[in-house]
């Protein structure tokens, strides 16, 4: 018996060996191929995504929601505590509205007086967050809008308040948003008030990096930070957070949005404005062919 | 013969749905920050503890396809640290028969070798054709929490799924019934 056994793995060691060398290889091409036509594959990748995550969606739902209620059971046991804090925001809160009013009534009939018209195609679509799909080194979430719903790669994701992050990788029914906090993440940003851009740059912490800065010495803590729309990809005007300052004494952006819960995520519809190719023509009554014909030919005669 | 093969098949199918689950729990949007500990790669560790014990249960083509597909599903880049896995578990496999009589610490110290060469591989070819990466320290976290959890693996293995070395006496499984 065990000869016979013997004998069967030496006949099936090198075959099983060929086969290992084979799969490896297999997966070093796709590898290899990813490298080099990356769109390609990650247009491959949204297709696996969209196929598997949506059929993993009934378990999910439950098991997010339960995890969730056991999470607000906790919190429950602060309760007057919260109470207290929420009552005293509250407060704060009406002050502010108060002013939010006054001045929304002030904008408005500013905007009237200078006959403004905002930009009618800044649209946008809700979609759910389906799925936390980073590893710990990628900073992404699946949202259950896709192709079919119009999304295009590249457009702004908020959540009610503030700017998410960006769309990346499109199925049919699936979209990826690459989040503010992935270190491939970099929004151009200005800093409100002292109108200075920089860049936000994520690094797989939970508050992003100011960088490339020009002038340090007007930006403080506190500063609200805007999307500037620079290099077209965004709309102007986007909040993105607060600056604070990190105990080494970085620049980071303290995120508006609610990076622990995302569930409802807003895709902004945007075409950037087209850009002005050609120098221009001459200002003046356009004359007609016929007539310059045999001007030139007056001329050379 | 068709119990031994049909406890094969569902042990098969068993890593397979396993392998599926450790992905559903990654991606269940519960918690979207960045995390402050990086998780320890479970599925690396399930891998390499199954081939050891039970080599037919987890052939390299199953191997290969929930690597893959935890690459696809988790933003990595795809096929590289697959390839690498399937290589950690094919030497696995060919030093397991060894490796039988020489006891658990034994057994750890080399999975841990194969952790940290596949972490390392995976990093340095990563680093030669230049894709963009994270920082370092995350990475060596990762896969010294991958080792350590290495034994509540096994004990799961061992005690909840009942994935043993064979015995000689083991009816369940092909070599003993010829």
């Amino acid at each position: 018996m065990a000869k016979d056994r013997a004998q069967r793995d030496d006949y099936t060691t090198p075959l099983r060996r060929l086969f290992t060398g084979i799969v490896v290889l297999c997966l070093l091409g796709i590898f290899l191929v990813w490298r080099i036509d990356s769109p390609r594959v990650e247009r491959f990748r949204a297709q696996v995504v969209d196929a598997v995550v949506p059929s993993m969606d009934w378990a999910m739902v439950p098991v997010t929601a339960a995890v969730n209620l056991v999470r607000d059971f906790q919190s429950y046991q602060r309760l007057s505590e919260q109470n207290r804090e929420l009552r005293s925001e509250l407060r704060r809160m009406r002050a502010w509205k108060e002013a939010a009013l006054q001045l929304e009534q002030e904008n408005a009939r500013l905007l009237d007086l200078n006959n403004v018209r905002l930009d009618p195609r800044l649209t946008y679509i809700t979609g759910v967050v389906m799925a936390d799909s980073g590893s710990p080194f990628r900073q992404s979430v699946l949202l259950n809008v896709g192709e079919r719903d119009g999304i295009v790669d590249g457009w702004a994701t908020m959540d009610g308040i503030g700017l998410v992050g960006r769309i990346s990788g499109v199925g049919p029914d699936t979209a990826r948003v690459i989040l503010l906090t992935d270190a491939s993440s970099a929004i151009p940003a200005t800093i409100q008030p002292s109108g200075q851009t920089a860049l936000i740059q994520g690094d797989n912490t939970p508050a992003p990096v100011v960088e490339f800065l020009e002038n340090r010495e007007l930006v403080r803590p506190g500063d609200r930070v805007v999307t500037s729309g620079d290099g077209g990809v965004f709309p102007a005007g986007l909040l993105i957070g607060q600056i604070a300052e990190d105990p080494s004494g970085r620049l980071r952006v303290r995120l508006s949005a609610d990076f622990e819960r995302l569930e409802f995520l807003r895709v902004l519809r945007y075409h950037a404005a087209d850009p002005i190719r050609d120098p221009g023509g001459l200002v003046g009554p356009k004359r007609p062919e016929a007539l310059l014909l045999p001007d030139d030919e007056a001329a050379d005669g | 013969m068709d119990r031994a093969a049909s406890r094969l098949w569902m042990m098969r199918g068993l890593y397979l749905a396993l392998g599926m689950l450790v992905m559903f729990f990654h991606l269940l949007p519960l918690d979207t920050r960045p995390d402050r500990w990086p998780f320890p790669e479970l599925l690396i560790a399930l891998t390499f503890a199954w081939v050891l014990r039970r080599p037919d249960d987890v052939p390299t083509l199953s191997v290969a396809f929930v690597m893959l597909m935890e690459d696809l599903l988790l933003q990595r880049p795809p096929g590289l640290l697959a390839a690498l896995v399937v290589m950690g578990a094919s030497y696995l496999r060919s030093a397991g028969p060894g490796m039988r009589d020489m006891g658990f610490l034994a057994e750890w110290t080399s999975v841990g070798a194969v952790i940290a060469a596949v972490f390392l591989s995976n990093r340095i070819v990563l680093g030669l054709l230049s894709v963009e990466q994270g920082p370092l320290a995350p990475v060596l976290v990762q896969a010294a929490l991958t080792v350590l959890t290495y034994p509540l693996v096994v004990l799961f293995c061992q005690a909840t799924l009942g994935v043993r070395r064979p015995s000689a006496i083991d009816p369940t499984i092909r070599g003993g019934q010829v």
